[in-house]
C-alpha cells in the first residue's frame, strides 16, 4: 500500500477497527511519516475518553433548580434508596420493629387494665 | 442526584454546546432516570444506563429544537466560525484546546465522536439514536476525529497526502 491509501484509514485505525489492519500494519513497518500520523489519531483519542472524567461546572444553583422543578422526586429517591440501600433498610426494618412492639405492649396493658376495672366491679364473680 | 449532576450536566453539555441548553437536557434527563428507576434492574451498570439516557435526552431537545436538521447534514459542507480560533491560546493545555475543538464541530460530527469516543456508545447504539446508520456513523466519527486531529497537531498530516 502507498502512503495515500493508508492516510484515509489511519482514523480507524487508531479506532481499532479496519477490514484492511494487515495491510496497514504492513506499510507501517517500513514508514515513519504513516506511524506519526497513527500515533497523532491514538493520542487524540486518548484525550478524548479522558475527558469522561474531565467534568464542567454547572452554572450556580443548577441541582437546587432541577430538585425544585419536581418536588416529589426527593420522596420518590427515598424510597428508591431504603430499596437499595442496606444501611436504610436496616434502619427502616429496626424502626418499624419497634412501633410495632410499643402498639403490641400498649394493647396488652390497655387489656390487662380493662380486666382489673372488671374484677374490681364485679368483685370476682363470673 | 447532587452526586451525578456533574456527570450530566457535562455529557449534555458535550452534546448540545451551550451551558442553559446543557442544564435543560440535564433536567429533563432526571425525569426519566425517576421515571425509569422503577424499571432498572441492574442488568447494566448504573453509569451506562444514565449516560443512555443523558445522550437520549440530549438528541430529543436538539430535535425539538430544530437543531436535529444539523445531524443529518452532510458535515464535510459546514465549518463553524469559532474553528479557526480554537489554537489561539498559546497558554491552554491540550486538553483545554480539544474542549474547544469540540465545541466547534458541528452538532451532526460532535454528537458522534462524543457517544462513540468519550462515552463508548457502540456504533448500533449511536445510529439508533440519531436514526441513521452504522455506515453513517462511521463517516462522521471518522471526519471528526481528523479534524480533532488537525486541531491537535496541526494539518501537516492531512488524509490528503
Amino acid at each position: 500500500m502507498k502512503c495515500e491509501e493508508v492516510r484515509p484509514l489511519l482514523a480507524d485505525m487508531a479506532g481499532g477497527v479496519s477490514d484492511r489492519a494487515a495491510e496497514v500494519e504492513d506499510h507501517l513497518g517500513s514508514c515513519a511519516a504513516c506511524s506519526a500520523e497513527l500515533g497523532r489519531y491514538r493520542a487524540t483519542m486518548l484525550q478524548l475518553s479522558a475527558l469522561r472524567e474531565d467534568l464542567a461546572e454547572p452554572p450556580a444553583g443548577a441541582v437546587e433548580r432541577a430538585l425544585a422543578q419536581v418536588p416529589a422526586w426527593r420522596w420518590r429517591l427515598l424510597a428508591r434508596r431504603a430499596m437499595v440501600d442496606e444501611r436504610v433498610r436496616y434502619a427502616a426494618l429496626s424502626l418499624g420493629g419497634v412501633v410495632v412492639g410499643a402498639v403490641a405492649f400498649g394493647l396488652i396493658r390497655r387489656r390487662a387494665a380493662r380486666r382489673d376495672v372488671s374484677v374490681a366491679i364485679t368483685g370476682g364473680r363470673a | 442526584m447532587r452526586r451525578t449532576y456533574r456527570h450530566v450536566y457535562t455529557q449534555a453539555l458535550r452534546i448540545v454546546g451551550d451551558r442553559h441548553e446543557a442544564e435543560d437536557v440535564a433536567q429533563e434527563a432526571y425525569v426519566r432516570v425517576f421515571r425509569g428507576l422503577a424499571g432498572f434492574r441492574g442488568e447494566a451498570q448504573f453509569e451506562t444506563w444514565l449516560y443512555r439516557i443523558v445522550a437520549n435526552a440530549a438528541i430529543t431537545y436538539l430535535r425539538r429544537k430544530g437543531r436535529f436538521g444539523e445531524l443529518s447534514l452532510d458535515p464535510e459542507d459546514e465549518r463553524e466560525e469559532v474553528a479557526a480560533d480554537v489554537r489561539v491560546d498559546e497558554q491552554a493545555t491540550d486538553r483545554d484546546v480539544l474542549s474547544r475543538a469540540l465545541a466547534s464541530l458541528p452538532v451532526s460530527l460532535r454528537a458522534v465522536v462524543v457517544l462513540k469516543d468519550v462515552y463508548g456508545m457502540p456504533h448500533k447504539e449511536i445510529a439508533e439514536l440519531l436514526g441513521t446508520t452504522e455506515g453513517a456513523v462511521k463517516v462522521r466519527l471518522h471526519r471528526a476525529r481528523r479534524r480533532l486531529k488537525e486541531e491537535l497537531f496541526g494539518s501537516e498530516g492531512r488524509d490528503e497526502v
